[in-house]
């Protein structure tokens, strides 16, 4: 079942000196329901454009975007019985928590009792029983956040919208929240959109991630695939550390792909499209890569170690391209110093290649 | 992206928005395109030749200089008088209570009928005035003409040069200038090259502020001038209530427009291009070093003490006034002078009551709405600056434009309440308007949009969020509409009637009539009754606000 639906969602702005700025092109999304998906970018991608248009908050230039089934394009927001978790908190700082979480109740004429219940209710759930009365200036950043998701989840609206709502806070006191509220998440069922910047984040939090990129949505699927199966080099370096070798492909052998990097061999399981002599990206990430003593495989020259306890970090020159290694408590007697020649073995299923671009 | 963003439409804004720009439509732009028309037509035709022969009036051109080299001259000294107060209090550590006595001294002319210092003026310095006749022992002493009416301006004005001036000198700080003191700098070369060139917007904007200010002043000059300078402002009112001339009138009340409106378009200007004084930011509030040397400081401390001495003493005088037989002459204690004023001075306390209590409340929402709007529709920016225009006019051209245009149907309000009250809203909103768009660029826009994102609708975030935020806005709107519906008199001096009149008008007639005792007890009275109502609603809205938030008085750039 699907609850949210974008089809072909255009946004552009007049902006008065750079003339009209497009941040979301031709955007299709599906959020199924009860699921937490999160839109991924870097800043400026789009990404909160198409959150503020999922909550109405501001129109699309083209397109349509479904609720329910129901076409809300035209519908405002306070019409669309939506939760919506700002980055700033966007607290009333004239009144109390529980006035803050009463807000939504009181707009949809709730008995007083009924109010009471359902803020205690919520205020409970967030762990903020008892800080009802105070004002929001009176709390940490952690507890405000906190009043913010109760107030957008006690009106139990049919979708959860959440706009950067970790990025004021500690990094220590995000881990934590993020755990919250994807617990919280999963009691109440709620279909929940989250925008971030933060991959780390994404990826602890969401059941489906959709990468953007300069207002399009470039890949969308669970973290695992988009990390180990990347569509391309901007989803693949955005989603933890890579490495892009520049390779060209040679030719094939059975199952597998011969490729040639600067006329050393490499012999990978992949299928492709591609013909002989094309230029192509081999994606690989830093902890699949193996390094052992000068012999076999491709050979290397290490640049840079670094110790850093549970793991030690190498720079590798492999002819004119750089790689990076990241080795986890590796035995003590893999220790290569800087300028030794060493093979490097490449998981022969843990390349994936990418067109060159 | 918020400022960019595309809004839903919404069918209350657009009401709301749509009623005001009738209003405005009404009472700003028809009452002036009229008076344009009154000055450039004759029998409905177009004909330029009576306006242009009431201009070349020997009279009318002397009037024009003279109004503008009182202007420049009251923006001069107003402006060297709000600096010395503020270089005084920011910097040289002068200690709170004389910092509180010198902000009562400035907040007396601001909150008292204009002409107060004027009528002071003729107890201190007239023929039969304390200082030239009771101390100096002169018999034929001359207080009207440009010194008088100078000084009184002055003294009236520099308040709001010593506001505006104030918050800019903590912003610069005194690091700037220890900088270039540590650099070698002697004092007098750190102030000229770092303090004064950095106040040099400032100063430019509050002369500009002061300038603009004496040239709309209409009952200084009336009280003060005397025969040998004849202003704009005052000879535009003897032209039409002496002459019935209202085109005569409307013709020097649009020349009086062509300076106001240049110095209303340089503040804009300079207004938009100061911004890089406050760059220094926060951390240059905390001032520790001594930047002026003692001897400086007693300087300083001095001059101050004088100017503040001479308001203290000039409000004495009018209490004193108020309260004996005849001034001059009969030194008796009386309350003679308070029984005119609480009898037949009744329906004009009546009047200005109800005016001022209506005109309350209109003021302040009206401000509080149209300051929420400016930045959150289209064509934000055309309505803030029609909204001011009311406020940026002299009170004459208003005055005069309300006449013309509310004396005929379809628009027949004359001799009515409504246009009284329609001038002081119009006229004297705008301050709660600027302290609602500078309180809403506070404010985040996410808070609206939390509140519409729970279901509430655009008249529910009003009153439940906006309103309550913006509420030291509507209470600055509250203050100052009442505070001026009480003092004010250049523009609505050609609006009362038989039916409607105000204290203002019955203290200038008091002093025309030279019943001098009653002019001083309507004075007196005035300055009770509007301290009396904003120590109330400074108590209201920290009631309501739950907080410390204190309430604007003053309407100031």
């Amino acid at each position: 079942m699907v609850d949210v639906r974008l089809q072909h969602i255009s946004a552009e702005f007049n902006h008065p000196v750079r003339g009209t700025i497009v941040a979301v092109r031709d955007v299709d999304l599906d959020v199924h329901s009860g699921e937490l998906l999160t839109l991924l970018g870097p800043s400026g991608c789009g990404k909160t454009t198409v959150l503020r248009i999922i909550a109405g908050f501001q129109v699309p230039s083209t397109g349509t975007v479904f609720i329910d089934n129901q076409d809300v394009t035209n519908v405002p927001a306070n019409k669309r019985d939506i939760g919506f978790v700002f980055q700033n908190y966007a607290l009333f700082p004239h009144l109390t928590v529980q006035e803050n979480v009463a807000y939504g109740l009181r707009v949809r004429r709730q008995s007083a009792a009924e109010i009471a219940r359902n803020v205690e209710k919520v205020l409970h759930l967030v762990d903020l029983a008892g800080f009802g009365p105070r004002l929001p200036n009176e709390l940490s950043g952690g507890q405000q956040q906190r009043v913010a998701l109760a107030r957008a989840i006690v009106i139990q609206p049919r979708v959860l919208l959440l706009d950067e709502p970790l990025s004021n806070l500690d990094a220590k006191l995000r881990v934590q929240m993020r755990g919250e509220i994807r617990a919280l998440q999963r009691v109440l069922g709620i279909t929940t959109v989250y925008v971030t910047h933060d991959q780390e984040e994404a990826m602890a939090i969401s059941d489906r991630i959709a990468v953007m990129d300069q207002g399009r949505i470039v890949q969308c699927d669970t973290a695992e695939e988009l990390y180990r199966r990347p569509i391309s080099s901007f989803v693949a370096g955005f989603l933890g550390r890579t490495n892009l070798l520049d390779a060209v492909f040679v030719e094939r052998d059975g199952d597998r792909l011969v490729l040639d990097i600067e006329g050393q061999r490499l012999s990978i399981k992949a299928s492709t499209a591609l013909e002989p002599g094309n230029a192509v990206k081999a994606m690989v990430r830093p902890e699949a890569i193996g390094i052992g003593p000068a012999g076999g495989g491709l050979t290397a020259t290490v640049v840079t170690v670094t110790y850093l306890g549970d793991k030690v970090e190498y720079v590798v020159r492999v002819a004119s391209q750089s790689l990076h290694i990241v080795r986890f408590n590796p035995p003590e007697s893999e220790r290569f110093a800087p300028g030794s020649a060493v093979t490097i073995n490449l998981p022969s299923d843990g390349v994936q290649l990418l067109p060159r671009d | 992206m918020s400022s960019l963003s595309i809004r839903v439409a919404d069918p209350l804004r657009t009401a709301v928005l749509a009623l005001i720009w009738l209003l405005l439509a009404l009472f700003v732009v028809y009452p002036l395109v009229m008076l344009g028309l009154r000055a450039a037509t004759e029998n409905g035709t177009f004909d330029l030749a009576p306006a242009i022969a009431a201009l070349r009036h020997a009279n009318t051109v002397r009037a024009f200089l003279n109004s503008l080299m009182l202007a420049t001259l009251v923006g001069l000294l107003g402006t060297a008088l709000g600096f010395l107060f503020a270089f005084t209090v920011v910097r040289a550590q002068i200690g709170r209570t004389m910092e509180r006595l010198l902000d009562t001294a400035t907040l007396l002319p601001l909150i008292s009928p204009p002409f107060t210092t004027s009528i002071a003026f003729v107890f201190s310095f007239g023929p039969r005035g304390f200082i030239t006749y009771n101390v100096l022992g002169m018999t034929n002493a001359q207080v009207y003409g440009l010194r008088s009416t100078l000084i009184a301006e002055a003294l009236t004005y520099f308040p709001l040069a010593y506001l505006a001036l104030r918050p800019m000198l903590v912003a610069i700080g005194g690091n700037l200038e220890e900088m270039a003191f540590s650099l070698g700098s002697s004092r007098w070369r750190a102030f000229r090259t770092v303090t004064l060139k950095l106040t040099m917007p400032g100063l430019a904007n509050s002369f500009l502020l002061l300038f603009a200010a004496s040239l709309a002043d209409f009952a200084t000059p009336l009280i003060l001038a005397g025969n040998d300078l004849p202003v704009l402002p005052t000879e535009a009112y003897l032209q039409i209530t002496g002459m019935f001339d209202l085109k005569g009138g409307s013709v020097l009340s649009l020349l009086l427009l062509v300076p106001a409106l240049c110095v209303f378009l340089l503040q804009r200007w300079m207004v938009a291009r100061r911004s890089y004084v406050t760059l220094g930011g926060k951390g240059a509030r905390a001032l520790t070093g001594d930047t002026v040397t003692p001897g400086l400081r007693w300087v300083l401390v001095i001059g101050c003490m004088l100017v503040v001495l001479l308001i203290f003493y000039l409000y004495g005088l009018l209490a004193y006034a108020s309260a004996v037989r005849a001034f001059g002459a009969n030194g008796t204690l009386t309350l003679d002078n308070y029984r005119v004023v609480f009898t037949e001075g009744l329906p004009a306390i009546r009047d200005t009551l109800i005016i001022a209590g209506i005109g309350m409340p209109l003021g302040g929402l009206y401000g509080v709405l149209v300051g929420s709007l400016v930045g959150r529709v289209r064509g934000g920016q055309a309505l803030e600056l029609v909204s001011m225009i009311n406020y940026a006019l002299p009170g004459t051209v208003v005055g005069i434009g309300y006449l013309i245009a509310f004396n005929t149907p379809p628009f027949l309000l004359t001799g009515t309440a409504t246009i009284i009250i329609a001038c002081y809203v119009f006229r004297y909103s705008p301050a709660g308007i600027r302290t609602t768009i500078a309180l809403l660029a506070q404010i985040d826009r996410s808070i609206e949009e939390a509140s519409t994102s729970l279901g509430a609708g655009t008249a529910t975030t009003f009153r439940r969020v906006l309103l309550p935020l913006v509420l030291p806005a509507f209470f600055a709107g509250l203050s100052i509409v009442f505070i001026r519906s009480m003092t004010a008199i250049s523009a609505t001096i050609f609006l009362v009637s038989i039916h409607w009149t105000l204290i203002t008008v019955r203290i200038l007639e008091n002093m025309t009539e030279l019943s001098l005792g009653p002019a001083a007890a309507f004075s007196m009275f005035v300055i009770v009754v509007v301290m009396l109502v904003t120590k109330g609603l400074d108590l209201l809205l920290r009631v309501l606000s739950g907080s410390s938030a204190r309430l604007m008085t003053v309407e100031h750039e």
